[in-house]
């Protein structure tokens, strides 16, 4: 069988093109994604259930359809309506990388908001009494005490998202943008070596991941230090 | 919903498909999952080292990218295949549900490889203790006390699994299997109704996804019955 | 002979760390032997050695006459004549009190179901504990688990009965209800090793007290003599801390 090692060398600069728009999309679909989620957080986590009910059901469905779907239907679907034609975000909704951050920002907002709660429910209620017993405020509980329990509870979970979006961004690549499997898949076009070239591109995104994994546990490290036995 | 009529019968076949596709792979990635986590907890040092490599390859890389490779490079594997015995042969296409499910059940297997794994060793280390205490053997270890307890942790992770894998679905559109995305693509060149088709397909996946949503919940009040204790 | 247990010279290494230093002990059929010491003295580990849940790696281990190494079959009949409570019951959290008796008697004496349920009903009538059969571990009080694992053991017919600290997790008014089952079973004539700290239970059951400190067993007295002169100084702290409260 004919495996051309150096074609996989040869192609890893071509793909490596697309991974300044790989990187781009993820950083900040994943910025976008956790402002919504920490509203959407709130919502759930308060006592109103008109809050409470809108955050579920957006949970609910972005965690129940597949994101490629929810791509088509903002990138897609859409335009289907004069109203979204004519109103301003149409220079935004009419251009694919705005389309593919709108589409993973709400996705991973659904996902992220459950792991943040997932931190919150997992903070040992002591510390929290023991919060009130000192005579802290709500606020000052929430924010000096919950939070950074909820947050090093929900870093593992948290960087395995960072994970998962990084992949989700090559589902850009099916609304036409050049990130890296979009350049791998052209690249295949040309010249039919898929192996080769998604071998190549599996490379790039396997290095990506360690570093995404190798940075987390640093800060996990870190975060972690009051645990750390000598 | 009228302007639907006459692609119903394309959804329903559709909807067929992505159920097939998603029996295929999660059998699939039930048997991947259960060697690998075979392997990650042998004894032999290149077993454990095949089982790690499958789980940092097929974790890490785009669910998509997998797809592509598995069925351009397949075909393309398989024809040169055939060619040895008959030359004549131009060309093989793998057929897409194939080259599909067997990347999504690989897939999904390297993360039920974990799953496994670790409901394997979280089966209280003294029970295991009491069980030899009591000159249990091991594979008797292993089916009265470790696997009844192993379903029940693995449980939750297990269903999201399942939902990645009816959501993965979603991807063999791409590779040309005629599943309900694909339905909607083909109707919407005709019909012009791309915000109403998407949206119902995205409906139809919601609708799969809480079927399984809530068996699992079932199945997880089933398998904690004997927790709901005094304490 | 008479000698059940006979530990020769054993030593115990966790990497460098020296758990278990040339211990010599010998158990005669009958004898009950109430260990005590500090926390990390080796108690736990010695009689961990005795069913090889530990591996020692110097000496001899002999038990009822079969000495363990690595073979698998003497290890199997070893543990079948040994029976072990432990200090957090490992009472099999999925099965029912019947199910977790029943389950070595059918699998390793491949006894009929009836025959091992009717074993198991004798035994939890003997516990005090018949009418909770059919409940599961978690519905049931820390004090009545612990009496379902010496059940679950004694289900096997064992010659010898090895304890673990058995009430060390159990809430101040379950121990009498725990201690009480012990004791009948030594009034029977079982050979218990017993790793506890419960010192009215020592006086009153045991024929000999092995007292054990930083992977030694520094006296092995009878009871009148272990609480009325302690040989060595570490056991005279020892008691000091232990009966003080």
């Amino acid at each position: 069988m004919s495996f051309d090692l150096s074609l996989i060398a040869t192609s890893l600069p071509k793909i490596l093109q697309g991974l300044g728009l790989t990187l781009n999309l993820l950083a900040v679909s994943t910025l976008f994604g956790l402002i919504l989620a920490v509203g959407i957080l709130l919502m759930r986590l308060s006592r109103r259930s008109w809050l409470v009910w809108p955050a579920k059901a957006y949970i609910y469905f972005f965690r129940g359809t597949p994101l490629l779907v929810q791509l088509f239907v903002i990138y897609h679907g859409l335009p289907q309506f004069g109203f979204i034609r004519q109103s301003v975000l149409w220079p935004l909704l009419r251009e694919p990388y705005w389309c593919s951050v709108i589409a993973l920002s709400l996705n991973t907002a659904a996902y992220v908001s459950e792991i943040l709660r997932g931190g919150v429910l997992g903070v040992d209620k002591g510390f929290v009494e023991a919060g009130k017993a000192l005579g802290l405020s709500k606020f000052q509980r929430t924010t000096r005490i919950t939070a950074p329990l909820a947050v090093r509870l929900a870093l593992p979970a948290y960087s395995n998202e960072i994970v998962s979006m990084l992949k989700s961004t090559a589902l850009a690549s099916t609304v036409t943008l050049m990130e890296m499997t979009g350049v791998a898949r052209t690249i295949v076009a040309d010249t039919f070596a898929p192996y080769e070239i998604f071998i190549a591109a599996t490379i790039i995104y396997l290095v990506l991941v360690w570093i995404i994994q190798t940075g987390f546990t640093l800060i996990e490290t870190y975060a972690n230090r009051h645990v750390r036995k000598t | 919903m009228s302007v639907l009529d006459g692609w119903w019968d394309d959804f329903f076949f559709g909807l067929m498909t992505v159920l097939q596709v998603f029996s295929v792979s999660l059998v699939i990635a039930v048997v991947c999952g259960l060697l690998g986590a075979s392997a990650k907890l042998s004894k032999s040092r290149i077993l454990r080292g095949v089982a790690q490599g499958y789980t940092i390859v097929f974790r890490g890389a785009p669910e998509l990218l997998v797809l592509l490779l598995f069925y351009f490079g397949m075909a393309i594997a398989l024809t040169q295949l055939v060619q040895l015995v008959d030359p004549s042969v131009k060309f093989i296409d793998l057929p897409p549900f194939w080259a599909g499910s067997i990347a999504i059940g690989l897939i999904v297997g390297a993360y039920m490889t974990e799953t496994f794994r670790g409901a394997f060793l979280g089966v209280d280390r003294g029970q295991v203790e009491a069980a030899r205490a009591l000159s249990l053997k091991r594979h008797q270890i292993f089916r009265y006390v470790r696997l009844p307890q192993m379903w029940r942790l693995a449980l939750p992770n297990f269903g999201n699994h399942m939902l990645s894998i009816m959501k993965d679905t979603a991807l063999v559109s791409i590779i040309g299997l005629e599943e309900i995305l694909f339905v909607a693509k083909m109707a919407n060149s005709l019909i012009h109704r791309p915000f109403l088709l998407y949206m119902t397909v995205a409906l139809i996946y919601l609708a799969m996804t809480t079927v399984i949503t809530l068996a699992v919940g079932w199945l997880e009040r089933r398998a904690n019955r004997h927790l709901r204790g005094a304490r | 002979m008479a000698d059940i247990i006979v530990l020769e010279k054993m030593n115990k290494f966790y990497g460098t760390y020296h758990a278990l230093k040339d211990v010599n002990l010998t158990i005669a059929k009958g004898e009950k032997v109430v260990v005590c010491g500090p926390s990390g003295s080796g108690k736990s580990t010695m009689i961990r050695c005795i069913n090889r849940l530990e591996e020692h790696d110097g000496g001899r281990i002999v038990v009822g006459g079969e000495e363990l190494t690595d073979d698998e079959k003497k290890i199997d009949l070893v543990r079948r004549e040994v029976g072990m409570v432990f200090q957090s019951f490992n009472l099999f959290p999925h099965m029912t009190v019947l199910e977790n008796l029943t389950l070595a008697p059918r699998l390793v004496r491949k006894m009929a179901t009836v025959e091992a349920e009717a074993i198991a009903m004798k035994y939890l009538t003997r516990v005090r504990i018949p009418d909770q059969a059919h409940k599961y571990p978690s519905q049931l009080s820390g004090g009545q688990q612990q009496r379902v694992a010496i059940a679950r053991a004694l289900c096997m017919n064992p010659e010898v009965m090895l304890f673990d600290e058995p009430t060390s997790a159990l809430d101040p008014e379950m121990i009498s209800e725990v201690l009480d089952v012990m004791t009948d079973l030594a009034r029977e004539g079982m050979t218990m090793v017993c790793v506890t700290h419960e010192m009215g239970f020592a006086r009153s059951v045991a024929d000999r007290i092995v007292f054990m400190d930083q992977g030694e067993i520094v006296e092995v007295s009878t009871p009148a003599e272990f609480f009325a002169a302690p040989k060595s100084e570490r056991a005279r702290t020892f008691l000091g801390q232990i009966l003080a409260h």
